[in-house]
């Protein structure tokens, strides 16, 4: 029984990892919590839904989801960074959430406020170890997850693009005078976190079987405290996290009722935030100070 | 808190109304403050000088309690503020102006001015009189007089960020006054200024001390400090390495050797 | 007055007085995503002391507002140790765990929402928010409105002038909470019917923001602010999700070109210039 618990909770968990890592990855290099990717995370598991229902092939609807992620988070850049360069320091947070009511109404007037249940062109797959089951499809994406975030580690570590945003995260100025071309590394923040949320709604809305307009407010908001947990700017606290409080999650749900989901993971924020805000692993992006 | 009476330059004998007494102060490995002991008296024009990197601004900070001291006592008219909160310190008469400007962007240049009335009056009741609710209250009159008094009337009501540095600086004097300290702290005042300027600054000094205030100033302008301050302390690499009379600092063999010791090496550095 | 007119009104009164909830602690620099937490707690108590002792409405509002405060003032000291985004996060994650609590209180209706026996109308939710107003702009002109905005500004500064910061992040905090909760007590006797999940982080943020289009230099930004969110939906006659998406765009367009918001204390002289006097004479 624990042990089911833990690997539904791992399973979980690994959404919430991706949504972190989004998060984290903005607050490493940016310093700016990023409010839309909630939103991006929503408007990904609805168009698949959307896509799915539409008859489209899962094929082309994951992929049609992840590159409209980009585009949106690429339009949330727009119009935040260059805010960002200025004045005071809440513009882009604001911006930020304004976006995250964008995308949120947005969906309500296409489809409503029901909940929808996706149509998987698949049957379920389920392994059995031992006395466990875990989901095919969530061990795949729970493989995905890590596997992306450590592509991204390889790409912050080896590659010239990495490098210049690791060195913006250190001092944005100091990264300028030092010739890193700001202005095209930039976006590049942006890209790869509205791709890593939009991915994340993609695999909850294909492992839950559930999109909702407000799966973002419900879910992916939940990725702050993993963010928060795991040491803001530390990709692999990301990780760690999202597997935690997924864990966190589903014990409570377990011992103590869904109602107090919340508690539990809210909780452990202030709780983090009060005692040790800057979580459990120091940056890996320079200071990851906001 | 009335200024204390007496004529420009008079020094009384009695006790200091600053004194640092073996203060130290160390940021992580490396000690900016080592063992550094000098008084004020009260009426007194002192200069703090030293090459850059000698301590003096971080004197200042230790002083107005910016920074907790590692060792040493801080002594404010023979009372031990050592240990007293930053905001305290200004109550107690201590106040300073900054090196770089430091005015509050969000509030106008009267209200700039106006924050440091506090200082006079700080209890609940001090927080909630109404200085801003009907032109033309006393509070407002008072910081009015004294922009006034400075030349400054006119910029009451602007916003202090698009205002020239000369007039930012005096504004930043002006608040400092306006918590009528017994000695003003403050850190290169004629930074930045043109001659015209430094010359109303020096009669302004010279008023503000000829009301009793007694001055520490931190300074590079050796000719501004000569026309002004009666004696001198010398920092260098934290430590005090002389004191004597403003005439008599050029010729201190430890204080050329502090100058021109640090011009050779940055002479060296660019050749 | 017509039924719809009132209605209208009445939305107003409570979003004026959201918004100078979230005023307060705006200016004192602390952006608070947890409003909608202390709402809840003000319409929770207030709805309970009336349907479970049966006081009587108003006393029960205020004496909500005043449980409200002395919970902002508990939150307050944990949760001002953190400074910027820290801050902004610990608010929200306060406001997220209020609300998951008030949904497991089975004795407030829990997950089902709490029906509200005891009625307010509107000449009383009007007179609150006048008050309210009266109130917080006498307290914006004293001695603690220019020091709140200094403390936003430059603390070191506040502080080493004398100014006692902590104390003043405080009370701006807790007066910020306490007049949230009364909100929430309004809400709750003119509704009739609260539900925990109402009170959720969104909420919060629709308050922020619409205090932030407003404005905040100035002590009539929050009732601009309150006014364009209110007034939105009658002006435009569609779907309540268009009404957001154009407020949603309207704060982009804010924080591109105009991000200190609509009122300022420059247009806010220029409109007045006519009334002043002729300016001092420089010395």
């Amino acid at each position: 029984m624990l042990a089911q618990q833990l690997v539904n909770g791992l399973m979980l968990g690994s959404v919430y990892a991706l949504v972190a890592v989004a998060f984290t990855f903005t607050m490493g290099v940016l310093k700016f919590l990023n409010f839309s990717i909630p939103g991006i995370f929503m408007v990904a598991g609805m168009v698949t839904w959307a896509m799915l229902k539409g008859g489209i092939s899962l094929l082309l609807a994951v992929p049609a989801a992840l590159a409209l992620g980009a585009v949106l988070s690429y339009a949330v850049e727009r119009l935040t960074y260059p805010q960002m360069r200025g004045g005071d320091h809440f513009i882009p947070l604001v911006s930020s959430m304004a976006f995250l009511i964008l995308f949120e109404n947005l969906v309500l007037v296409a489809w409503g406020s029901d909940q929808q249940r996706l149509a998987l062109p698949f049957q379920s797959v389920s392994a059995r170890v031992g006395d466990i089951v875990i989901g095919v499809p969530q061990l795949i994406g729970l493989v995905i997850a890590v596997g992306v975030v450590w592509l991204l580690d390889l790409v912050l570590k080896r590659t010239r693009v990495g490098r210049g945003l690791r060195s913006i995260a250190e001092d944005a100025e100091t990264a300028t005078i030092l010739g890193v071309s700001v202005g095209r590394v930039v976006p590049v923040v942006f890209l790869i976190g509205g791709v890593f949320t939009a991915l994340a709604g993609v695999l909850f809305a294909l492992n839950y079987q559930q999109a909702s307009p407000f799966m973002g407010e419900e879910v992916a908001l939940k990725g702050i405290s993993a963010m928060v947990l795991g040491g803001m700017g530390n990709i692999w606290g990301a990780i760690l996290g999202g597997l935690v409080i997924g864990v966190v999650e589903t014990a409570a749900i377990h011992w103590f009722g869904a109602r107090t989901v919340d508690i539990w993971v809210y909780g452990l924020l202030l709780a983090i935030l009060f005692v040790r805000p800057t979580g459990l692993l120091t940056s890996s992006l320079g200071s990851g100070r906001a | 808190m009335a200024a204390p009476a007496g004529g420009g330059g008079d020094v009384s004998a009695a006790r200091p109304i600053l004194a640092l007494e073996a203060v130290s102060k160390r940021f992580g490995g490396l000690s900016v403050i080592q063992e550094l002991s000098f008084e004020v008296l009260p009426g007194e024009r002192v200069a703090l000088i030293g090459p850059n990197g000698a301590g003096k601004t971080t004197a200042f900070n230790l002083i107005t309690g910016v920074y907790p001291v590692d060792a040493g006592r801080i002594l404010l008219d023979g009372e031990d503020i050592t240990r007293l909160p930053a905001r305290k310190r200004i109550r107690a008469g201590l106040a300073r102006t900054f090196q770089n400007i430091r005015l509050l962007q969000h509030l106008t240049v009267l209200e700039n001015v106006m924050v440091a009335q506090y200082a006079r009056h700080p209890s609940l009741a001090g927080m909630l009189q109404p200085v801003n609710l009907l032109r033309g209250n006393r509070w407002q009159r008072e910081a009015r007089a004294a922009l006034g008094e400075a030349g400054l009337a006119q910029y009451a009501e602007e916003a202090t960020g698009s205002l020239p540095y000369g007039i930012q600086k005096r504004i930043e004097l002006v608040r400092a006054l306006l918590a009528r300290p017994r000695i003003l702290l403050l850190d290169e005042p004629a930074a930045g200024l043109n001659p015209a300027e430094t010359e109303a600054l020096a009669a302004q000094l010279a008023a503000i001390s000829g009301s009793g205030v007694t001055l520490l100033v931190v300074e590079h302008d050796m000719h501004f400090i000569g026309a002004f301050c009666r004696r001198v302390v010398v920092l260098n690499f934290g430590c005090k390495i002389a004191e004597c009379d403003c005439d008599a600092v050029g010729d201190d063999p430890r204080v050329r050797a502090a100058y021109l010791g640090a011009d050779t090496e940055l002479a060296a550095a660019h050749a | 007055m017509s039924g719809y007119l009132e209605g209208v009104l009445v939305l107003l009164a409570i979003n004026v007085v959201l918004a100078y909830a979230a005023f307060l602690p705006i200016v004192a620099g602390q952006l608070n995503l947890g409003v909608a937490g202390f709402m809840a707690t003000g319409a929770y108590v207030s709805a309970y002391l009336t349907n479970a002792h049966g006081w009587l409405p108003v006393p029960a509002a205020l004496a909500a507002t005043v449980l409200t405060a002395a919970l902002g003032l508990v939150v307050a000291f944990p949760i001002l140790r953190t400074r910027g985004i820290y801050l902004a996060l610990a608010t929200f994650a306060f406001g997220q765990v209020v609300v998951a609590i008030i949904l497991n209180l089975n004795v407030v209706g829990g997950a089902s929402g709490y029906p509200v026996r005891a009625y307010i109308g509107f000449p009383v939710i009007a007179v609150a928010a006048v008050l309210v107003f009266v109130a917080i702009y006498c307290l914006f002109h004293t001695r603690f409105g220019i020091s709140v905005t200094a403390v936003s500004d430059d603390e070191l500064v506040a502080d080493q002038m004398g100014l006692s910061v902590r104390w003043l992040q405080t009370a701006a905090f807790t007066i910020g909470s306490a007049v949230a909760g009364l909100a929430g007590a309004l809400h709750a006797h003119h509704f009739s019917y609260i539900e925990a999940q109402y009170f959720n982080v969104l909420l919060s943020i629709y308050i922020v923001l619409y205090v932030l289009l407003g404005g905040t230099q100035t002590i009539y930004g929050p009732l601009l602010g309150a006014a364009v969110f209110t007034l939105l939906p009658e002006v435009l006659r569609g779907s309540a999700q268009w009404r957001y998406v154009i407020f949603a765009g309207l704060i982009l367009a804010l924080m591109t070109w105009r991000p200190q918001g609509v009122v300022t204390r420059s247009l806010l002289r220029r409109l007045f210039e006519w009334r002043r006097p002729p300016a001092e004479a420089a010395t």
